[in-house]
């Protein structure tokens, strides 16, 4: 589709149909929109959204939630007891252990059907469905849609042998998810057991990478030892995912679905395209719980250039959170800027550490790293070559406390460990 | 073939579960039409465990547990409620009492003895978390035991082979549904057999849960899985 096509179709979707139902039925966007001065009416140009539409956050939607007893935040537009429409309730994944409930009126197939075609998956074929219930049945009825069979499985570590035995047994053909904490746990499972992991996922053509991201090096061990192709998947801003084509370079959002913006992230100008920003999301689709200009406290960055894989559609590159940086000896770190130089060092190749970060300005960059405790080399030099490797990748010398792996795997959800502490 | 053409006309296979037989971990292949059968089935159990047309039943499960837990949900829908979701896991026992506080179920159905120790580690009491919910089902012994002793009338739900055992208000015993499955037991443990079509058939299949049949659709269970 061409961009000034794809530029209409958002502000058909935007200005003349998603916005006035907004404002009209969401409680928290007419509080918001109220306390500046704006209407609905206000906003009749993609310009006038710029300046006028106010921002929201989490903050906001757990404030009005507390202020009110409302569990959904004022962000719903419909009664969510009309059951002729809503069939569940589903909640965010609650990482900060405040989830957001959210209610479910799926019909079917979502737009993750271009993912998966993508992946390589067809009808016809077996689909490793690797999750968690709390996600809702959107998944499987994608899956479904695209004519595939969903294959069950836990994204624990303790699901492991079954993963394995029923790729040997079904042969998927694509697998919907794997994140850090799961390959180290395959990695263990099979360094255990002596399993040939290129063997038994000889089936896969596509696996998606989503929740805890993998450092250069981890994404080489799985795709050049594991034979898997992985595809970064990533949630934008709560209004929709995106997804790296077999270009690999930027994640695709759909501009029918969502309209995203990169800004200053402590401001409201936009950054230029391909730079470092905040994402700031608004959903073209969402008629039930939708979200305008909600800021994500992510950090990425987006392009509108066209892909090699002759999509015209933007692509995003999550980079991380804005609440995760510190700012040290006047330079700003982010934990995937360390994550190449952590995973370097054989014994804390798996990636997982913590930034202790008391607040956004520090003298010293403080790191918790989790290491292998079973072998390798004595702790000593261990501390020694982490500074050193740290020190060459981005310029700071860091202090840093180890630990065993497992103990920051404790910390999950499986799919994720907390890469920020506060002590 | 078409996108539209394969969700209008999708394979037999509705997904791949898994079901315990003779206590080895068993790939299960179910059709939708299993599924919504087993929710018809399931829909008057909850209703008589107190769920109705508005409310809610937090169904607490894994995803590999499916074949059980979709039927689960699908029969609020039968009843004009709604369900909800978490894992039956350490790490998400923060959502169970998260959801509970706010969506209010009247119904909780899948607590293990995981869940329990997510609570107790997130320094939550598990009475205080279940205490308000009209019924709280048990997915194993421990979690089972536990609510007992600290006071709560828990109930049992026990995966019975590909189908659910549910145990009702009065307490007397899991209940599984007789015109759809012959149960029976072989020297101690519970076998089953299916009587309505599936599509995957169980001839038999011992089911590794110890225990008897009191009644024609009604179980006592010593040990469930």
């Amino acid at each position: 589709m061409p961009r000034h096509e794809i530029e209409r179709v958002r502000e058909d979707r935007l200005l003349g149909d998603l916005l006035p139902w907004a404002y009209q039925r969401s409680a928290l966007i007419r509080e918001a929109w109220d306390a500046v001065g704006v209407t609905a009416d206000d906003v009749q140009s993609m310009d006038q959204f710029h300046e006028r539409v106010p921002f929201i956050d989490k903050n906001a939607i757990r404030a009005f939630r507390d202020r009110n007893g409302d569990p959904y935040g004022g962000m719903l537009c419909l009664d969510p007891k009309m059951t002729e429409i809503f069939s569940a309730i589903f909640s965010t994944s609650g990482t900060t252990g405040d989830p957001t409930p959210a209610p479910y009126a799926g019909r079917g197939p979502s737009m993750l059907v271009r993912e998966f075609w993508e992946l390589g998956c067809r009808p016809g074929d077996y689909f490793t469905y690797c999750l968690f219930t709390f996600r809702g049945p959107g998944i499987h009825d994608t899956i479904r849609g695209i004519g595939a069979t969903p294959v069950f499985v836990d994204h624990q570590p303790a699901d492991v042998p079954q993963l394995i035995r029923f790729s040997r047994e079904l042969r998927p053909t694509a697998w919907y998810n794997l994140s850090g904490p799961l390959v180290l746990a395959i990695e263990q499972y099979a360094a255990a057991a002596g399993t040939d992991l290129a063997e038994a996922f000889s089936s896969y053509r596509g696996v998606t990478l989503a929740g805890e991201p993998i450092g250069p090096r981890a994404r080489r061990r799985v795709e050049d030892g594991w034979g898997l192709e992985l595809f970064v998947h990533t949630a934008v801003g709560d209004v929709g995912a995106a997804t790296e084509c077999r270009e690999h370079n930027g994640c695709h959002y759909w501009e029918d679905t969502c309209y995203l913006e990169a800004l200053d992230p402590d401001g409201a100008a936009p950054v230029g395209d391909g730079e470092r920003g905040e994402l700031v999301s608004t959903t073209l689709l969402d008629k039930i719980a939708p979200l305008v200009r909600y800021r994500s406290d992510d950090l990425v960055r987006i392009t509108h250039e066209p892909c090699a894989c002759g999509r015209t559609h933007g692509r995003v590159w999550p980079l991380g959170r804005k609440g995760d940086e510190v700012v040290v000896e006047g330079r700003s770190v982010l934990p995937g800027d360390l994550w190449a130089a952590i995973e370097a060092v054989p014994e804390t190749s798996a990636g997982l550490f913590q930034v202790i970060r008391t607040r956004r300005e520090v003298d010293r960059l403080r790191l918790r790293v989790g290491y292998a405790a079973a072998g390798g080399r004595a702790r000593g030099d261990l501390r020694t070559r982490l500074t050193e490797s740290v020190h060459g990748a981005i310029g700071v010398e860091p202090d840093v406390e180890l630990v065993d792996n497992d103990e920051l795997l404790r910390q999950g959800p499986p799919h994720k460990i907390p890469r920020v502490a506060k002590q | 073939m078409t996108f539209a053409k394969r969700y209008e006309d999708p394979p037999e296979e509705w997904g791949v579960g898994r079901v315990d037989v003779d206590g080895e971990v068993t790939p299960w292949p179910v059709a939708q039409r299993d599924i919504d059968d087993e929710a018809d089935s399931l829909a008057p159990r909850l209703a008589a465990l107190g769920l109705e047309p508005g409310g809610l039943v937090l169904v607490v499960a894994m995803l590999s547990q499916a074949v059980h837990s979709v039927p689960l949900e699908r029969a609020a829908g039968r009843i004009g409620a709604l369900y909800s979701s978490a894992d039956s896991t350490p790490f998400d026992a923060f959502r169970v009492a998260a959801l509970t506080r706010q969506l209010g179920p009247q119904v909780v159905i899948g607590i293990t003895g995981g869940v329990l120790d997510g609570l107790v580690d997130a320094d939550r009491d598990p009475v205080e978390v279940l205490g308000p919910v009209r019924s709280v089902v048990t997915a194993d012994e421990d979690a089972h035991a536990r609510l007992r002793a600290d006071g709560l009338a828990a109930k049992r739900w026990v995966k019975l082979g590909p189908t659910s055992a549910v145990e009702e208000v009065a307490g007397d015993g899991p209940v599984y549904d007789a015109s759809r499955w012959r149960v029976e037991e072989h020297g101690g443990e519970l076998v089953i057999s299916n009587l309505a079509p599936r599509l995957t058939h169980a001839a038999a299949l011992r089911t590794g849960i110890r225990g008897r049949v009191v009644e024609e659709g009604r179980l006592s269970v010593s040990v469930s899985a």
